[in-house]
């Protein structure tokens, strides 16, 4: 695939790179020439010089001849001019980055079809739902629903206390065969694990299960399910704001923001919320607001060190659930290590979301498992496919691959060595990027 | 830090391409029935069999390879290239020593041109392929062709890439590396053909035609004939070459933009204009010095000059009439040409005409920023400005071109005494030209320097063909440290 990616702000490199590794053909524009020579020495792809809303230097890019256009630079305006311009020209499918949630709105979205902007990414909006969910589930690192629901994955971190720890994931399929353990991250690297593997304490375990079996997992994995109710969220930001949207009215929810102007408008906005001036790093101002009663603690600000330092010290006051936003992908290693919950980067949430429109047909849902190189896909096994030929430890599936689990019609059911995958079924296929092009001709 | 098995399995792979390059010289010796059939099929076998060896020894190396095992691959690949790639010379007893065979073979791959060669027709058809051969693979680059047919390299490609194509800053024509590779090598194959076609209707014979296409296009300047082009006393001839040699001294990316149809990235491209107007002036004087000082007609004195103009600049080598004949002032002017070279991003050796301009405006600027002390004043190429960093690494190019041919023209003169031929030595090596001064000059050979000047002069084509710092990388203590 041709894609080209305009804006090599941290979205777009990421992207960029991701995509590169996986032979599609890469034109990274953007108007600051020494970022793209520090990237075009590191990666296989063409750089351009050039502004995104100039026709001449998307011409240059070859957009006529892409099939895929990917706005990211920090200017919405910029992103769905460039998006214009580009379908004029003839690229097959334009995605744009935008800052406003008015245009994801129905009516509107429409509109901006018509002008020539297929897809739109809002990446703080995506943050806030991820975080939402996070916090809504306990216990849990991440937790992806597939098919509304009908299989659930959950990214559980084991602790000295787990029932299962040091026991071969052989024997977890034997004491509970509707659970099945896809993917590891163990000290930065992620695993495919096979039946010889052994969990160990530290690891994040990517279980895939229904829904009638999550609480098998938790009492599995020794986490004990308390309800949420008081959250506090530290720092403003959009994603602070999304995150309290989706949340809904079921909460008390405060918010700490150091900036006054910043705090009255959150207050205009936010009904249901507390909004107090302060500096989220001061800890008498966090104990006067009885951080210690919070159930869950999020840490939103535009600062990833901040939001690190502050999480580590929430759970040190004990609270079990703490989600910080990092920003820093370098950091990513290090705070996954630091003990400090689960962890947001919109960047990496945006550059999950764009990916899928990257895949063949026959993928309906693509994922990114946060900190983790591993990617989830949702396929849909076509008639005659050569998955549907045999059983599935039959099949000789890639090694850096595993299949997770089945939607057949209304049913759901955990992949198994004899399960035989129909025509028509969802397939949620869990794969290390080396493996992502040898599953094509699984499905086709 | 090193990654020196998957540097090894890389050395081996190419050494398989080299030796299947060894198998279609063999064809060629098969057709003309010469003697030298089982000393090709020897130098392919130990070549493929080492090759596959290391590859199969190494097979299991780590993929991944690091910008710093890029320089040592595409240094140590030359050096490889040209070990084995004497190995014909040495079987078939065409060459003496190993010290001529390595020097003949390095001159080769680097397009130098420096033959040592006394009496070339004498040898049989295949080693003469093959020596035609080694500047055409050399010309593109080893590493680029590499790139074209193997998938071997993984993500360090660009590096070697880099390191390879001359100039200072590597054009991509595709967003893959490997098809970027492809197109040049596409555009490089057919020019050959073209003007191996054109040659054979000029009335050489077909073999001659190849050979001389092969080494025009990489600006080498091998000729199956002692007495180069001179020996075909042919207008059209050295014109056809005269025309590809100019092509071969441009930027290949211009022919591919000329072939996709954007002719105005070729008539608008500065460096380009810089080059045509370069060799206008230098065949402007010439010609008039010549008309004046000797008793040539107004075609011969211009196809003579415009000939040894392009030939030297493009750093090709071919000679159709003796410089050191005419007056000094006249040799002196082919002598300065000896430092220009072809356009970055051709197969041409020298300084390079982007980094001449680079270097004249740079000095021009630099007097119109006396005058205006707080003046902002950027150096333009190509109508955008040149980083800072550019600059610097096109001064430090130039200054250590000529710290190397000063120096080595100092030990040089431990070998050969006289001034004159020493200089020009040294400077043709370095520019990978061919014909020298004095001693050296284009009726001569190099067969008269002792082993140890060859090995040095073939170091120094090693250097000015990777166009010094990817070689002299190596030699800095920094390089080696943890």
């Amino acid at each position: 695939m041709k894609i080209v990616i305009v804006g090599a702000g941290e979205v777009g490199t990421h992207l960029a790179k991701m995509l590169s590794r996986e032979d599609h053909d890469i034109v990274l524009m953007d108007d600051d020439t020494e970022k793209l020579n520090k990237l075009s020495s590191q990666v296989d792809l063409l750089t351009i010089t050039g502004y995104a809303n100039s026709f001449k230097d998307l011409k240059d890019a070859g957009v006529s001849k892409s099939d895929l256009l990917i706005a990211v630079t920090p200017y919405e305006e910029r992103n769905i001019m460039a998006c214009v311009m580009a379908k004029d020209m003839g690229v097959g499918r334009t995605v744009a980055r935008i800052n406003n949630a008015e245009y994801l709105e129905e009516k509107y979205k429409e509109k901006l079809r018509n002008l020539g902007v297929d897809e739109l990414i809002y990446p703080e909006s995506l943050a806030g739902k991820e975080i939402a969910s996070s916090v809504k589930q306990v216990g849990t690192r991440q937790l992806i629903e597939f098919s509304g629901g009908k299989l659930i994955l959950m990214g559980i971190k084991i602790r000295e206390n787990a029932p299962v720890l040091n026991k071969s994931f052989e024997e977890l399929s034997y004491i509970e065969s509707e659970i099945r353990a896809v993917a590891i991250n163990r000290e930065n690297h992620t695993i495919i694990p096979h039946g010889h593997d052994y969990v160990r304490a530290g690891d994040i375990i990517f279980f895939i299960t229904t829904r009638n079996y999550m609480n098998k997992v938790f009492e599995l994995t020794g986490k004990e399910i308390f309800p949420v109710r008081n959250i506090m969220i530290l720092g403003g930001s959009r994603i602070a704001q999304k995150t309290v949207e989706r949340l809904g009215d079921h909460y008390n929810i405060k918010i700490i923001e150091s900036d006054k102007i910043r705090s009255q408008k959150i207050a205009d906005r936010l009904e249901n919320v507390l909004v107090i001036n302060g500096d989220g790093r001061n800890l008498e101002l966090l104990k006067e607001e009885r951080i210690e009663r919070m159930d869950a603690f999020i840490a939103v600000t535009g600062n990833s060190e901040t939001n690190i330092l502050s999480c580590h010290m929430a759970k040190k006051l004990g609270i079990k659930r703490t989600v910080a936003e990092v920003e820093n992908i370098d950091f990513m290693g290090i705070a996954e290590s630091m003990d400090i919950g689960s962890l947001i980067n919109k960047k990496l949430i945006a550059a999950s979301y764009i990916y899928k429109y990257t895949l063949g047909a026959q993928v309906a849902q693509a994922k990114c498992l946060t900190a983790s190189e591993a990617e989830v896909f949702e396929f849909i096994a076509s008639e005659g496919s050569k998955i549907t030929q045999a059983p599935v430890k039959d099949l000789g599936f890639p090694e850096d691959a595993t299949l997770g689990g089945v939607v057949r019609g209304q049913m759901a059911f955990v992949a198994k060595g004899e399960t035989i995958i129909q025509a028509d079924d969802k397939v949620v296929v869990f794969a290390l990027p080396s493996a992502i092009r040898k599953l094509d001709k699984f499905f086709k | 830090m090193f990654n020196f098995k998957a540097i090894i399995k890389i050395l081996g792979f190419l050494l398989i391409v080299e030796g299947a390059f060894m198998l279609i010289s063999m064809l060629v010796a098969i057709l003309y029935s010469g003697p030298d059939v089982s000393p090709l099929l020897n130098s392919a076998l130990i070549t493929l069999g080492v090759g596959g060896l290391t590859v199969g020894a190494m097979f299991k190396a780590e993929k991944r390879i690091s910008k710093n095992d890029g320089f040592i691959i595409v240094s140590l690949v030359w050096i490889v290239f040209s070990f084995f790639g004497s190995l014909p010379y040495l079987l078939s007893h065409s060459m003496p020593s190993l010290s001529d065979a390595f020097f003949e073979t390095m001159s080769g791959f680097t397009t130098t041109g420096s033959s040592i060669l006394n009496d070339i027709e004498a040898l049989p058809h295949g080693i003469l392929f093959w020596r035609s051969l080694t500047q055409w693979l050399g010309g593109m680059g080893i590493i680029v062709l590499s790139l074209a047919i193997l998938p071997v390299f993984g993500i360090g490609g660009m590096q070697l890439f880099a390191a390879e194509v001359p100039g200072p800053v590597p054009d991509k024509l595709n967003p893959r590396i490997q098809q970027t590779a492809k197109n040049l090598w596409a555009i490089y194959v057919l020019f050959t053909l073209a003007e191996a076609l054109l040659l054979w209707l000029g009335g050489m014979t077909f073999f001659d035609a190849i050979n001389h296409s092969f080494t025009t296009m990489a600006t080498g300047g091998y000729s199956t004939k002692q007495a180069s082009i001179a020996y075909w006393d042919s207008p059209f001839i050295q014109y056809v070459i005269i025309f590809f040699m100019f092509i071969a001294g441009t930027n290949f990316t211009l022919s591919y933009s000329a072939f996709t149809g954007k002719f105005d990235k070729v008539y608008k491209n500065e460096e380009f204009k810089y080059y045509v107007l370069f060799i206008v002036i230098f065949t402007a004087i010439i010609f008039s010095g010549l008309l004046l000082t000797t008793q040539l007609g107004y075609e011969q004195a211009f196809r003579d000059t415009l000939f040894q103009v392009v030939s030297i600049i493009t750093t090709t080598g071919y000679a159709t009439a003796d410089y050191l004949t005419w007056i000094p002032f006249l040799m002196v002017l082919i002598f300065t040409l000896f430092f220009f070279g072809g356009s970055a991003g051709s197969t041409g050796g020298g300084i390079k005409i982007m980094r001449i301009v680079l270097l004249l405006k740079n000095s021009y600027y630099e007097l119109r920023r006396l005058l205006h002390p707080n003046a902002v004043i950027p150096v333009r190429f190509n109508k955008r400005s040149v980083s800072e960093q550019i600059i610097t690494n096109v001064l430090a190019f130039f200054m250590i071109y000529l710290i190397i041919f000063f120096v080595s023209t100092i030990a040089f003169t431990l070998i050969e005494p006289d001034l004159n031929s020493s200089m020009g030595a040294v400077a043709t090596c370095l520019g990978n030209i061919g014909p020298g001064l004095g001693k050296f000059g284009p009726a001569e050979n190099f067969s008269q320097v002792p082993a140890i000047g060859k090995w040095f002069l073939s170091f120094l084509m090693l250097l000015g063909r990777l166009e010094l710092f990817t070689v002299l990388v190596l030699f800095s203590p920094a390089f080696w440290k943890k």
